[in-house]
């Protein structure tokens, strides 16, 4: 193990990594353009210049392995100055228009001019060179010539990442500009992470452009919901309401902008794909359900609740307790099954379509999987892949009135369309059931049918843990309030549970401490041990939990 | 007057308050006295015409070229509107009272415009930074503070609201940056029937010098 020493401390470092690396591991700054951790070493931008002694220039750290004895200074003198003189030659003939480009605010050209350069331009604005701006690379994204830096870094992700090629550098010298060739676009399934990667304006997302300002916004720590990896993300949402009284737009906090790749070396590196990044547009399809419905009309959802035990009871007392059960869903969380299944005694299935089948399927090799629920594999891990047989064995104990009540709760896919075949099988459980209350996210006209109708926070509007397929049990926070009377499933089940007078608190990390201690597998977690990054219950074995996606 | 070390001037007029009080007691020759006042300012108001007040809706004061009255949205020299949506004047807004909707404009060095740009003139404060914040000059703010409606909704200024007002040109801008640009103007109905919108440039942009040299390349 080498030891090397930057800014007079002295670390041991693994054998192998860049001086980069390691300032990151150990929190020295050291500026960058072209270094990203996950799309390969490019060396272009020599902005992460440093001092080595008895090197007779300055290395870029991003592209020089560590050795025995290295001493490296960041920060000195000779290393300030080369960083001014690269920014200057950066910004030679940027375009300076800040006020209409989307990334300004998060921007690094800004970020490191204010900490490392400040100069004045030698080039007046008129005679700067002109490039094409705002033109399409692809559907999703659009390429501003004049603004690009040339760090390659999208270059490097069509290449390393997606194998696809697309994006290329043309040209040579001064004439060099980041292209695409005419008969191929941009259009790989993963192509909105360019803008991600991309540290200047020059990369723009089609969906996101001229939405809103970035200072606008607030991150919050997720989990995408779209299919069982359970990328880790981060929704960018409105907090403020400006506007003043004007009709209709006061109520803009609340609203989910974009959606951005978090870093996690062990699920999905740093990137997201487009059908992901773009799920949360699915939740604005539908008109949402707003308030609980009984019978047709609109009542107040303690009271519908209240209903709904005052019948579950009554049906348990003529047919006993296997005439009640529920139908979870695959993208509820952890919590809320779990105290469904409290609720029900253990009479809960969540199989809808045929997710067990499907969820451990690739889709392609790099994040996309079949199964496009994000908590299958917490669901079995509840043990609610039992005997009830999935909708179609609900439908039939249902049809020979074996079950007469049921409690279905429904979200909707995020990623492409519920498949035609589990919504008639809804249908037919509904019309089979004496009576049936169905808490959904969206007012869908199926689910009309039902005796009671419950509203549920969606996806971002609760907080909660989702499994994914290889058992990493992750945190999704909640970023926005849900609508109207909605409320997260498991506080619904949390009231019901009052009603049968069992004290259950509204906390999701308090009853995941109560799963974990009925379920033995999360008996080693709690939200702090699962923490941004999520954590694999200790149980499994390393062959399980290695199986995460390159 | 001469200042006294130590003290004030011994000629200082002292007003004795007791003195002054007992003389000036309530009686019948004050009454008089004070009506005799009145007449006075009365007739030399009416035929001196000295009078300090003005008939207000007729007549008007002239303010200040820095007066902070109602915004406007400046023009380029085609009449499409100046405004890039950056959001700067949303951004400083102490009252947060303008709203703004961005669209893609059709010419790409242009980029961006407002396809909405309201302002909330009941929750505006009249501090005029947005004025400051404005990289293009494309919102200054005039004289006019008539703000009368029937309506609490038509307090809520559009863009064409915001554009042209009649009145606006009679009384002349406001506050607006020291160092105006040559070409944000304010949109003139009487010389220009349409506004174009949303606004499609033939003219230069300051971001579009070198037109030529970009068509040359590609």
């Amino acid at each position: 193990m080498p030891k090397i020493t930057i800014n007079d401390r002295m670390y041991e470092v693994e054998k192998g990594k860049t001086i980069i690396q390691v300032a990151d591991e150990v929190g020295v700054q050291i500026p960058r353009y072209c270094y990203h951790p996950d799309i390969g070493i490019e060396g272009s931008c020599r902005m992460c210049l440093v001092e080595v002694e008895k090197a007779p220039k300055l290395v870029p750290s991003c592209a020089t392995p560590v050795a025995d004895g290295m001493v490296v200074r960041t920060g000195t003198a000779r290393v300030q100055q080369a960083v001014r003189y690269a920014m200057e030659f950066l910004l030679l003939h940027h375009p300076i228009d800040c006020p209409v480009c989307d990334q300004s605010g998060e921007c690094w050209l800004q970020d490191y001019y204010m900490a490392y350069a400040q100069h004045d331009s030698r080039y007046p604005l008129g005679e700067k060179t002109r490039r094409r701006k705002a033109f399409d690379l692809g559907p999703k994204v659009k390429l501003d010539q004049e603004r690009c830096i040339l760090c390659t870094r999208c270059v490097r992700f069509t290449k390393n990442v997606t194998h696809t090629n697309e994006i290329q550098v043309f040209n040579r010298g001064h004439k060099a500009e980041i292209g695409i060739y005419e008969d191929a676009p941009l259009d790989n399934p993963y192509s909105m992470n360019v803008v991600d990667v991309c540290p200047v304006g020059a990369l723009t997302s089609s969906d996101f452009r001229f939405k809103v300002r970035a200072w606008f916004l607030q991150g919050t720590t997720s989990v995408c919901a779209g299919c069982s990896t359970g990328c880790n993300n981060r929704v960018d949402h409105s907090t403020r309401a400006f506007g003043g009284a004007i009709p209709g737009y006061t109520a803009t906090d609340g609203k989910i902008y974009r959606t951005v790749g978090r870093r996690n070396v062990e699920v999905n590196k740093s990137w997201l794909c487009d059908e992901g990044r773009l799920s949360f547009h699915t939740l604005e399809r539908w008109p949402r359900l707003v308030s609980a419905i009984v019978d047709g009309r609109p009542q107040d959802a303690a009271v519908a609740l209240e209903t709904a035990h005052r019948r579950f009871e009554a049906i348990r007392q003529e047919s006993g307790d296997n005439a009640v059960a529920a139908l979870g869903s695959a993208s509820n969380t952890n919590e809320a099954l779990f105290l469904m299944k409290k609720y029900f005694k253990d009479r809960v299935d969540f199989r809808i379509g045929g997710e067990t089948e499907l969820y451990r399927q690739l889709e392609d090799d790099l994040l996309r999987r079949l199964d496009k629920h994000p908590n299958t594999q917490g669901a079995i891990d509840l043990g609610l892949d039992g005997e009830l047989g999935g909708l179609r064995g609900l439908c039939e104990k249902a049809e020979h009135k074996e079950i007469r009540a049921m409690w279905i709760s429904f979200h909707p896919q995020l990623v492409g369309d519920d498949p035609r075949e589990s919504i008639a099988g809804l249908r037919r459980l509904i019309a089979a059931l004496d009576f049936s209350v169905v808490s959904t996210t969206h007012d869908f006209d199926w689910a009309r049918k039902a005796s009671i109708l419950i509203p549920m926070a969606a996806w971002s509007e609760e907080k909660g843990t989702y499994t994914n397929y290889a058992g990493r049990v992750q945190i999704a926070n909640r970023a926005v309030m849900p609508g109207g009377d909605a409320l997260p499933l498991h506080v619904h089940m949390s009231e019901l549970l009052k009603l049968q007078n069992i004290q259950v608190t509204r906390n999701p990390s308090e009853i995941f401490e109560w799963l974990g201690r009925e379920a033995s597998i999360y008996g080693s977690l709690d939200y702090e041990a699962i923490g941004l990054l999520g954590a694999v219950p200790g149980k499994r074995t390393a062959d399980e939990t290695r199986e995460v996606v390159r | 007057m001469t200042p006294v070390k130590g003290g004030y001037a011994v000629d200082v007029p002292v007003i004795n308050v007791s003195d002054r009080a007992r003389r000036e007691q309530a009686s019948v020759f004050s009454t008089f006295k004070a009506f005799g006042v009145t007449f006075r300012r009365m007739f030399r108001s009416l035929f001196k015409g000295d009078m300090p007040t003005i008939s207000y809706p007729e007549q008007q004061r002239p303010y200040s070229e820095r007066f902070r009255g109602t915004h406007i949205l400046t023009v380029r020299n085609d009449g499409s509107l100046k405004c890039v949506a950056c959001y700067m004047c949303a951004t400083i807004c102490p009252a947060e009272c303008i709203y703004i909707e961005a669209g893609e404009h059709p010419n790409p060095e242009i980029e961006k415009f407002p396809q909405r740009f309201d302002i909330d003139m009941m929750r505006c404060i009249y501090c005029g930074f947005c004025v400051d914040a404005c990289p293009e000059e494309a919102i200054v703010m005039s004289r006019e503070h008539h703000q009368a409606v029937y309506n609490r909704s038509d307090t809520i200024y559009n863009i064409e609201k915001l554009m042209q007002r009649p009145g606006i040109a009679a009384k002349g801008p406001g506050y607006r940056p020291n160092v105006p640009f040559a070409e944000a103007r304010i949109f003139d109905p009487a010389t220009q029937k349409e506004c174009p919108f949303p606004s499609v440039v033939d003219e230069r942009h300051p971001a579009v010098l070198y037109e030529s040299q970009i068509n040359k390349r590609h």
